[in-house]
């Protein structure tokens, strides 16, 4: 009896330990997380995992993104996780064969829509595009007020040619039944401008500079939060949405501790670590936070995210044609 | 082939000394990401090339960067000048602080500026509302495209015209200006006759820097551009980029290659300016300062006043934000807080760290590019020939890219580790330093320049007769009569190398921030007021600096300091 015990005791502290040395060591993060968010999210996952020590590199997408490709060039790409705006994005890097999948990451509390098929990567969050407006101004209810004459000049966009969420959103926009094909063209006739992106548009209409902008939520709330005249209004036809999606790259060097990181994201605590930052949690098992309707009140217009990959050049042209630039 | 490079050992050193310098931060990670473009993944392949030189988007873009960067030189030039002539020729009462001011905006982020512009001059503008001039809510913009563009950049490179033009007023021979007085010459003509004539090198280096930033500069075309739809060649590279095709880097590549011609026709127009005159001067050099009397209070008010709005206006702005609860709010009694102050000096982890980084970087930048711009200047000046030009514009080129460039071509190069050494400066405060030898040698390297054009070649080649080797020749001849020109480019490169985010936003790593890449994360979470007060608190401790050399300055070299007078 006691011999078994100890046999079980010291098969678990095997266990354990081969365990513990399984997820230790050296984490490379590449995220485009703003600055807090993104540490808080390391700071609770190590509270999980104190073994790993987390290496983050933080910038905008565009930056995140342009390190890496010219690591992959040069031939030693360094991050085990890559924790970035768009699926749009990750498409593009699993189509060049860079992700590795992770069949046993845990999805059962996910709508199919939030993560790939293959399992290369998966949506940590929904992040929507809807309409910010200075308080000083109506309140808009629909993306039809952005055409009215009260709106002329009054509207400022994120232009698709540098962000990956605001291709997205045209993608949505445009296959909207309620908006139409030819909705950014009446857009651009209305004399809306476009610039290089959200942290541009909330400057703009904080500012008083223009009255409305087409936006991500969070930004909007954080800014009306701590004291901005802004308002954020969830349109009636529906918003878009980006899921800031989380992968492990094929080069990983600590692939254990990839897995655990996506784990971690992927699991009720960490879904909640991001409702708690203001995000709108992709898992269904948890609540949405203040401010937010409730999921089910929330329509999100569809993008066929492989879809949009392989025509984003062609809405960047129209684009551009309607914009200039 | 050695014996091809100079005549003697020391010069045949010094030639290679500078290739192996200029060649390692330089040329190879130029030479690497150029290859990305005509031989992407090391085939040749001039698809690329050919689809991105025939698309007539690159052609109207690389239109607009001449006309943009013709128009914005033109204004810092005028600007500049007027500002250095004040301070450097003249007797004007004050004219060291009006120099120190003049100087403030080098260091305020360049997108902080061109947005306090856009403020002042929009539809919001609180100034323009009160006089009831502000434009009707709806119409365009004043300031976004073509002019705003030129209008921005031209204030923003004015202090690189200055800086030169003052430190070649610093070595102007005070007997000219006086021969000319005795002869009864007017002020205006001795200006027009004698000091700028003199001062033509480093008019023209002051302008041909004023005119690669242009070329390179993102932050204002961006602004002010895409809201207009008007792309520069630097903001066609940054939607490439942001586009992430597989190609991107290719493209980026060859638009560089673009970047680079119009940067050269820019050299060009330099040596053109500055061979015109022989201005050497073998005497020994008083200081002479022209009069203003009478017409002084005039020079002194309108200085002042083009100084408020120049200087004042971002100034501001920046204070402003940084002590509002919120952007967007208006600053009242009940909006006013120093929390923000509060939480980057005493919350914010990455503050000191980058404090001390970027300290780090902008110092020991500085002192080696100076070093390195007097040696290189030597070349350039007194051995002109095909590979002393090679070395300059190799040294040029890293400056009219747009950070980003520079920085993916540092990846390039160095993520692998080093040859012989076999470590890697990746995910190093090193790889940064490295770029950044290779993004400012160019600014010491103008300002030495056009200071050596000054010096008659007589008074080395009579120490050089009197047996005094290469080392002791610019050491004790050419060093000393430099002295002002090389202060002046450290300076620069130090105000600038201090506040830089685009080389650094992809090439630093945990624990190695820059002070800009902190600003940039600031901004980019959204917190705007935080990013302010860091800008706010990196103006007044720069400004602290510069007060500490000026208090020093009696035990200085006359000067050196670039803004006293």
């Amino acid at each position: 009896m006691r011999l078994t015990t100890t046999l079980a005791v010291a098969l678990a502290c095997a266990l354990l330990s081969a365990a513990a040395h399984a997820q230790s060591g050296k984490l490379t993060l590449y995220t485009s997380q703003p600055d807090r968010i993104a540490a808080e999210t390391v700071a609770a996952f190590n509270r999980q995992h104190p073994g790993i020590t987390v290496e983050t590199f933080r910038s905008g997408t565009t930056e995140v993104m342009n390190k890496l490709a010219a690591e992959f060039l040069a031939g030693d790409p360094k991050p085990d996780v890559l924790f970035i705006a768009d699926a749009v994005t990750m498409e593009g890097l699993k189509a060049e064969g860079r992700l590795q999948a992770y069949p046993e990451a845990d999805v059962s509390a996910f709508p199919a829509a939030a993560y790939d098929r293959d399992k290369t990567y998966f949506g940590s969050k929904l992040i929507t595009t809807g309409i910010v407006y200075n308080t000083a101004a109506p309140k808009p209810q629909s993306w039809l007020d952005l055409l009215a004459p009260a709106a002329k000049g009054q509207v400022v966009l994120p232009s698709p040619l540098y962000s990956g969420a605001a291709a997205i959103h045209m993608a949505a926009m445009s296959a909207a039944p309620a908006l139409g094909p030819d909705y950014y063209q009446k857009l651009a006739d209305n004399r809306a401008i476009a610039v290089q992106g959200n942290g541009a548009v909330v400057t703009q209409v904080a500012g008083g500079q223009r009255m409305y902008g087409v936006l991500v939520e969070f930004m909007a709330l954080n800014a009306k939060a701590k004291g901005s005249p802004v308002d954020f209004v969830f349109p009636k036809e529906g918003v878009s949405a980006v899921t800031e999606p989380v992968a492990i790259l094929k080069t990983a060097k600590n692939p254990e501790a990839a897995k655990a990181f996506v784990a971690f994201i992927l699991s009720k605590p960490g879904q909640e670590l991001a409702a708690s930052q203001g995000f709108l949690p992709a898992r269904n098992d948890v609540a949405s936070p203040p401010g937010f309707p409730n999921a089910a009140e929330l329509t999100i217009l569809p993008v066929d995210m492989s879809q949009t990959a392989r025509e984003t050049p062609a809405l960047k042209e129209r684009f551009s044609q309607l914009f200039g630039g | 082939m050695l014996r091809r490079l100079g005549a003697t050992a020391s010069e045949r050193a010094l030639f290679l000394g500078l290739i192996a310098f200029v060649g390692a931060v330089s040329v190879a990670p130029l030479a690497r990401l150029l290859l990305e473009g005509v031989a992407p993944g090391g085939r040749l392949d001039l698809g690329i090339l050919r689809s991105v030189l025939g698309a007539p988007r690159t052609w109207l873009a690389a239109e607009r960067t001449l006309a943009t960067a013709l128009a914005s030189t033109a204004i810092a030039t005028v600007l500049g000048t007027a500002f250095a002539l004040l301070v450097g020729a003249t007797d004007l009462r004050g004219k060291s602080a009006l120099g120190f001011v003049f100087l403030l905006p080098l260091m305020i982020p360049s997108q902080v500026t061109a947005i306090a512009w856009i403020n002042l001059l929009g539809p919001a503008s609180p100034l323009l509302k009160t006089l009831g001039l502000a434009p009707a809510p709806g119409t365009p913009h004043p300031l976004y495209g073509f002019s705003g563009i030129a209008e921005i950049m031209g204030l923003e490179h004015a202090p690189l015209v200055f800086l030169t033009l003052r430190a070649a007023l610093a070595s102007l021979p005070g007997e000219a200006i006086e021969a000319a007085e005795a002869a009864g010459a007017r002020r205006l003509r001795i200006i027009r006759t004698i000091v700028l004539p003199m001062c033509l090198p480093a008019l023209a280096a002051g302008a041909a820097l004023a005119f690669i930033s242009a070329i390179g500069n993102f932050g204002t075309p961006a602004l002010l551009g895409i809201p207009a739809g008007y792309s520069v060649l630097t903001v066609l590279i940054y939607q490439e980029l942001a586009g992430f095709a597989p190609a991107a880097i290719s493209q980026v590549a060859v638009l560089s290659l673009l970047l680079g011609a119009l940067a050269l026709l820019g050299i060009a127009a330099e040596r053109w300016a500055s061979g015109r005159h022989d201005i050497r001067w073998a005497q020994p050099r008083t200081r002479r300062l022209i009069p203003l009397r009478g017409a002084a209070p005039v020079f002194l008010v309108t200085a002042w006043a083009v100084l408020a709005l120049v200087v004042a206006v971002p100034l501001t702005a920046l204070l402003a934000t940084a002590l509002v609860k919120a952007y967007g709010l208006p600053l009242a009694a009940d909006t006013i807080t120093t929390e923000n102050f509060r939480y980057v000096l005493t919350e914010h982890a990455a503050t000191a760290r980058a404090a001390l980084n970027s300290l780090f970087l902008a110092s020991a930048t500085a002192l080696v590019v100076a070093v390195v711009g007097v040696f290189l200047g030597y070349v350039v000046v007194w051995r002109d020939g095909v590979l002393a030009r090679a070395l300059a514009v190799a040294a040029e080129l890293p400056y009219a890219l747009p950070g980003v460039v520079l920085a993916l071509a540092a990846i390039l190069v160095f993520l692998r580790p080093l040859p012989l050494l076999h470590v890697s400066l990746y995910g190093t405060l090193w790889i940064i330093l490295a770029a950044y030898f290779a993004r400012f040698l160019v600014l010491a390297l103008r300002t030495i320049v056009a200071a050596y054009r000054q010096i008659h070649p007589s008074l080395e080649e009579a120490a050089a007769i009197a047996g005094a080797g290469l080392w002791r020749r610019i050491g004790t001849i050419i060093l000393p009569l430099a002295a002002p020109a090389v202060a002046a480019g450290a300076v620069l490169v130090f105000l600038i190398a201090l506040n830089e985010l685009t080389v650094s936003a992809l090439l630093w790593s945990a624990g190695h921030e820059t002070l800009g890449v902190v600003v940039f994360s600031l901004e980019q979470g959204g917190d705007s007021t935080l990013a302010a007060a860091l800008s706010v608190l990196v103006v007044v401790a720069t400004a602290a600096l510069m007060a500490l050399a000026s208090l020093a300055a009696r035990r200085l070299p006359e000067g050196v300091l670039p803004w006293q007078g």
